[in-house]
């Protein structure tokens, strides 16, 4: 499973930036934005294509090879 | 990595809230708190230069607490006074003498991002516990920001 982790930095200057790591879907959301509320003004957003994958992605993958 | 969110804070806080964030900031900044004598005060500005800051972004809550609350620090014979203006907004009065308006400006706008640097921090912190996170790692980086990873949810 993934490491699910929240990066936040505090600039001198105030300013705040909340990266989620490996947190996916609404979740990723979910936590983000709450610390945003709490804090005031959302001023940016950026979404990598993590975001779109589900929550649940659980993939076998199987190989099956000639032997000759 | 899936969400980058930037925040502006505003701060929204009662006055020990702001005591407790400007004490910190002063740390980190040169600055120490002073004695507030306002009519010591009144008396030494006439020759100062002077320039407010209004914070627009803020809300300086009274709670129990009057309205006529003041913090005073000083650096290099320049004060800064942070107080809560007519709207409720805090405000920072920056004086000294043999500087321009805008050096104060500047100097202010530093001051006061730090304090809200330490104000956020608070924020986030509090709310993390709150929310039952667990703060795995903070440091301080070279540019004076302060970065805090939270993992365990």
């Amino acid at each position: 499973m993934a490491q699910e982790e929240i990066e936040i930095e505090v600039d001198k200057h105030g300013r705040v930036t909340i990266k989620t790591i490996g947190i996916k879907g609404k979740r990723c959301l979910d936590v983000a934005e709450a610390l945003a509320e709490i804090l005031g003004k959302e001023e940016g957003r950026t979404m990598t294509s993590e975001f779109y994958e589900s929550e649940v992605h659980a993939q076998n993958r199987i190989e099956i090879r000639n032997q000759r | 990595m899936s969400t980058v969110l930037v925040v502006a804070p505003i701060v929204i806080a009662n006055w020990p809230m702001i005591t407790a964030a400007v004490t910190a900031a002063i740390a980190t900044s040169g600055f120490t708190s002073v004695q507030h004598h306002a009519s010591n005060i009144a008396a030494q500005m006439k020759s100062k230069t002077r320039e407010t800051i209004e914070v627009d972004d803020s809300e300086v809550l009274t709670d129990t607490f009057g309205t006529d609350e003041a913090i005073v620090v000083e650096r290099d014979g320049i004060t800064a006074t942070f107080k809560r203006d007519s709207k409720g907004a805090l405000q920072i009065c920056m004086e000294g003498e043999s500087v321009s308006k805008s050096q104060l400006r500047a100097i202010g706008e530093d001051l006061l991002g730090r304090v809200t640097q330490q104000y956020a921090y608070h924020r986030i912190v509090s709310e993390l516990t709150n929310r039952g996170l667990t703060i795995v790692d903070e440091e301080m980086t070279e540019n004076e920001s302060v970065k805090i990873r939270v993992r365990n949810w």
